[in-house]
């Protein structure tokens, strides 16, 4: 059951990163990524780790994607982006990607030879223990670093009064 | 949880931001002056609560994430009072310059508990978050002046700079606690990865403090940003990265293995950061991008301080920079009109002629930043580079009175143009800005008090930092 569900996500994980990468409508790239997110959410549950999963849906597939679509609606980009000259361009990212692949390849050999340590065990559990104990002061800085963000954004996006 | 008090202060400045921030809501006259009020109230009850605590020798909270321990009281001091000086500076020039002062005070009081943040902290992820909270109301407060657009420039790339260097910080972040599993300031570096780690980690720091090569961005933010917003980020993140960069980096230098990479490295960025800024600066006609790059250089003096692991001598000099940095900049706000800034080394002649008693003070100014004495900043030179002599570092001495000599020169060249260059001879009238001439008074006070009778502060400063010699 589980290699189903595995597979089925896979296929669907790969197949919205490559639709996103060759559609060039804007919109239809972003909903697709709104896809493989969503997937990839999806596996990470599958991998008994809920919270990623419950993050990477809220916050990647939910929350950024959603402001993606905001603006590419507010700029109102309807015409597709042209074709580009990309010789050079395809032959980095294909260097790149041999390189990242390699590594992954040279990671997950390691990984199934089992010695990479695990975290510490508790889950979702002693992640929220720590959160509240020993790294709530750092917690709370985050508060504070959001309010400076909000309002930072809105004093700069405020109205410009006239002189 | 430790002693309440070792909150206070934070708690003070963060309760004073939420307050000017909601009082925007409230305030029915638009021009009212009640935020810049409340953030010196704020201010200055953080400053009561760090005194108060004085007598301890070091509270802590949190499991060690949150120390005031007395480097951190007399950072914190400094701090205290930039905010203020800002803050009065800020109160006309807001209103002359179409600045919101409501959101200016609200986000320099959230910079003030960042730098407050980073300075009281034994833990990397605390200094990380202190530096984005700093970092992104600096952003804000760069291109407050919305109609203006070099402001506007000088926010957008000092936000996508500061990104890169946020970035950079996080991956030495991850390289550290990979390999050796904690993040306490001044703990070893364990094998090569540690050390790559914590050098993205210094050249993050390094970017912030505007230490060359990663000071490009620093004029023109400088120069583009409101002007009590540029003395704010002239002396506040130095100050802040330093101590840091001291805590952090004095027992590792103290050490045998690391001190042999991480010395020569330190006193090469501070020689480069040096004559960078002097070399540049001679070239420059605008005096506000002139003290832009004096602040590099000045980044680079304070920088061999760390070197020298001189605790004392990093406090001294950060206040004495305070009063003759904001000053020199006090008096350029005081020459700008509505609307438009005078900064041109041209639209300064004659002003010993025109203007003495903002021609004088300019002058002290420079004289201290140059470091002539009687004036502070001799002093502040004099102990910084003594301490580099005590610890064997002539070379580094050596280049640092080579680069301050040749700083003189420009800061003569503003001085010659004020006293021997024939202006214009129209009259500008004063502006009526009483909290203004107060802040450049008391600057003018600072200089040369520190310079004449310096044994009381550096009797206080000896008696808290022992431990640091």
């Amino acid at each position: 059951m589980a290699w189903a569900v595995f597979i089925v996500l896979s296929v669907l994980c790969v197949g919205a990163v490559a639709a996103m990468i060759v559609s060039r409508n804007q919109a239809h790239n972003a909903l697709f990524l709104v896809l493989a997110f969503a997937s990839l959410g999806g596996l990470f549950g599958l991998l008994d780790a809920p919270f990623a999963a419950a993050v990477q849906v809220l916050v990647y597939a939910g929350a950024i994607m959603v402001l993606f679509l905001f603006a590419i609606m507010m700029f109102n980009l309807r015409r597709p982006a042209p074709r580009e000259k990309k010789t050079l361009r395809a032959a980095l990212a294909a260097g790149l990607g041999t390189v990242l692949f390699v590594e992954l390849v040279l990671a997950a050999r390691k990984a199934l030879a089992g010695s990479v340590p695990t975290g510490a065990p508790g889950g979702i559990e002693g992640l929220g223990r720590l959160l509240f104990t020993d790294y709530l002061y750092a917690f709370e800085i985050t508060s504070l670093l959001i309010l400076a963000a909000l309002v930072g954004a809105l004093a700069l996006a405020g109205k410009k009064e006239d002189a | 949880m430790g002693s309440p008090l070792a909150l206070a202060p934070l708690l003070a400045v963060t309760a004073g931001a939420l307050a000017v921030l909601l009082l925007e809501a409230f305030l029915r006259k638009k021009d009212s002056e009640a935020p810049a009020a409340l953030t010196v109230a704020a201010l200055l009850t953080a400053g009561f609560f760090t005194v108060l605590s004085w007598g301890e020798p070091g509270l802590g909270a949190f499991g060690g994430r949150l120390v005031l321990d007395p480097l951190a009281r007399f950072l914190i001091v400094i701090f205290v009072a930039l905010g203020v000086f800002v803050a009065l500076m800020g109160l006309k020039y807001a209103a002359r310059m179409g600045l919101a002062l409501g959101p200016f005070c609200g986000l320099l009081l959230l910079a003030v508990a960042g730098l407050m943040i980073m300075v009281s902290t034994g833990d990397w992820l605390v200094v990380f978050l202190g530096l984005e909270v700093l970092s992104v109301s600096s952003y804000a407060l760069t291109g407050l002046r919305l109609r203006d657009r070099t402001s506007s420039e000088a926010a957008a790339k000092y936000f996508l700079m500061g990104s890169f260097a946020a970035a950079f910080f996080v991956f030495g972040l991850a390289l550290v606690f990979g390999t050796s599993g904690r993040l306490e300031l001044g703990s070893g570096v364990p094998g090569a990865a540690a050390l790559a780690g914590l050098g993205l980690i210094v050249s993050a720091l390094f970017f912030k403090i505007a230490v060359a090569p990663f000071h490009m961005w620093a004029p023109d933010v400088y120069e583009g940003a409101p002007t009590p917003v540029t003395v704010f980020l002239t002396i506040a993140p130095k100050a802040a990265g330093l101590a840091v960069l001291l805590r952090a980096l004095s027992p590792i230098l103290r050490a045998e293995g690391a001190a042999a990479v991480l010395s020569p490295a330190l006193s090469a960025a501070a020689v480069l950061t040096m004559f960078a800024g002097n070399l540049a600066a001679l070239r420059q006609t605008s005096l506000k991008r002139l003290l832009a790059y004096s602040s590099i250089a000045h980044s680079g003096y304070l920088l061999v301080a760390v070197v020298a692991r001189d605790a004392a001598g990093l406090v001294f000099y950060a206040a004495v920079y305070l009063f003759m940095n904001a000053g020199a900049f006090g008096v350029l706000i005081a020459l700008s009109g509505r609307g438009f800034e005078r900064t041109s080394l041209d639209d300064i002649a004659g002003l010993g002629r025109r203007k003495p008693w903002l021609a004088a003070p300019l002058a002290i100014f420079l004289l201290s930043l140059a470091g002539f004495p009687p004036t502070a900043g001799f002093l502040a030179k004099f102990y910084v580079f003594g301490a580099a002599v005590r610890e064997g570092h002539i070379a580094l001495t050596v280049a640092a009175v080579l680069a301050s000599l040749v700083s003189v020169a420009y800061y003569l060249k503003v001085i010659v143009a004020m006293y021997m260059r024939e202006g214009e001879a129209e009259q500008e009238p004063w502006l009526e800005e009483p909290a203004l001439y107060l802040v450049v008074f008391l600057c003018l006070f600072g200089v040369v008090e520190l310079g004449l009778w310096p044994g009381n502060l550096l009797t206080i400063i000896r008696q808290a930092l022992p431990g640091f010699f």
